[in-house]
């Protein structure tokens, strides 16, 4: 059953961006915490895709860090949350996944 | 019955303590018989490579302990075949028999355990 | 839900300031914290001798609030904690080593303590990096 991925290294300067997304199955998702949320930065090759994934995989983002970071023309695909969202998240996934 | 783990060890042996404290976790659950996983990914495929000398940089020998798992009834040891092609790898270069997966294989995988930790 | 949540990542990393907020966010949903588990870098985020500037956050000392305050169980690995140096006064006296760092809250223990919790837990939610 599904798996939520939680990924918070920068895409741009760190591996694990591209070694999760080869690993999601189809009804698993991916959370970007962190620095991991540049990955939605319009116009880059990271955020082509995470517009190219399945339609099935779902995508989530703390609302927090893409605030922070001033992010904007964010993917529609993503949905953005707070903690009560984040906890929520995990008890609809079974396991959770942090490339730590 | 008891809940399963993976761990997805990533890290070179030589990139501080992260592989022993990997390794760590599932020795200490093997001791008290868990159903436990091990992965090896990106760079922690490293660990497994033939020959290597840790009394070079004065470290602890991790393939033996590795080598061990089996006496502590660990036997599922996995490795990503990505991470191998990437880093011009194959079996024949590895010190202990690990069940090869590609990433669909990989994904099946992870979600076949109750909890998984990625270090 | 019950809850293990693991940290893996000292107390200026972001991770930890994370790990916190979901953790007081746990709590406030209803769910159980079956067990706090510090490991590797994690266990700076246990030292009580964490200075943080005036106008920053001191979320080592969050830390051992929300444990203290909550009553959770908090565990620090004792094997990563004595490599990187946060002793509780026990294990200070065994080495001879000038003082005992492990703030309110929190034991020392042992990796079986994961495996422990986790046989517990429905989700085991692991938190560290940036």
């Amino acid at each position: 059953m599904a798996t939520l991925h939680l990924l918070s290294h920068s895409p741009f300067s760190d591996g694990r961006f591209n070694s999760c997304l080869p690993l999601l199955g189809d009804t698993d998702a991916l959370l970007l915490a962190g620095d991991a949320t540049y990955a939605l930065t319009a116009g880059t090759k990271p955020a082509t895709e995470l517009e190219q994934l399945p339609e099935q995989v779902a995508l989530f983002a703390l609302e927090e860090d893409v605030q922070a970071r001033a992010l904007g023309m964010l993917p529609t695909r993503v949905q953005l949350l707070d903690y009560a969202g984040f906890v929520e998240l995990t008890c609809r996934y079974e396991r959770i996944n942090s490339w730590l | 019955m008891a809940r399963s783990m993976l761990i997805i060890s990533r890290q070179a042996p030589w990139a501080g303590p992260s592989a022993r404290e990997a390794l760590d976790i599932v020795l200490a659950g093997g001791a008290f018989e868990l159903p436990l996983g091990l992965l090896f990914l990106d760079d922690g495929v490293f660990q497994l490579t033939k020959a290597q000398q840790a009394a070079s940089l004065e470290q602890k020998d991790l393939t033996a302990n590795l080598q061990a798992l089996p006496l502590f009834g660990i036997d599922s040891l996995f490795v990503a075949r990505s991470s191998l092609t990437e880093r011009n790898l194959d079996e024949s270069s590895l010190a202990l028999p690990v069940e090869i997966l590609d990433d669909a294989g990989l994904s099946t995988l992870i979600n076949r355990y109750d909890h998984v930790i990625t270090i | 839900m019950k809850f293990v949540i693991a940290l893996f990542a000292p107390p200026h990393s972001p991770a930890a300031r994370r790990a916190l907020r979901f953790a007081e966010a746990v709590l406030a949903g209803g769910h159980e914290i079956v067990r706090l588990f510090f490991y590797q870098d994690g266990v700076h985020s246990a030292s009580a001798n964490v200075v943080a500037a005036q106008d920053e956050l001191d979320v080592a000392a969050e830390w051992s609030r929300f444990v203290s305050a909550n009553q959770l169980d908090g565990v620090v690995c004792i094997a990563a904690g004595l490599r990187r140096g946060v002793l509780d006064a026990g294990e200070a006296q065994r080495y001879q080593r000038p003082a005992a760092n492990l703030a309110a809250g929190w034991e020392l223990s042992g990796l079986g303590q994961l495996h422990e919790a986790a046989q517990q837990a429905d989700r085991l939610v692991c938190f560290g990096g940036q």
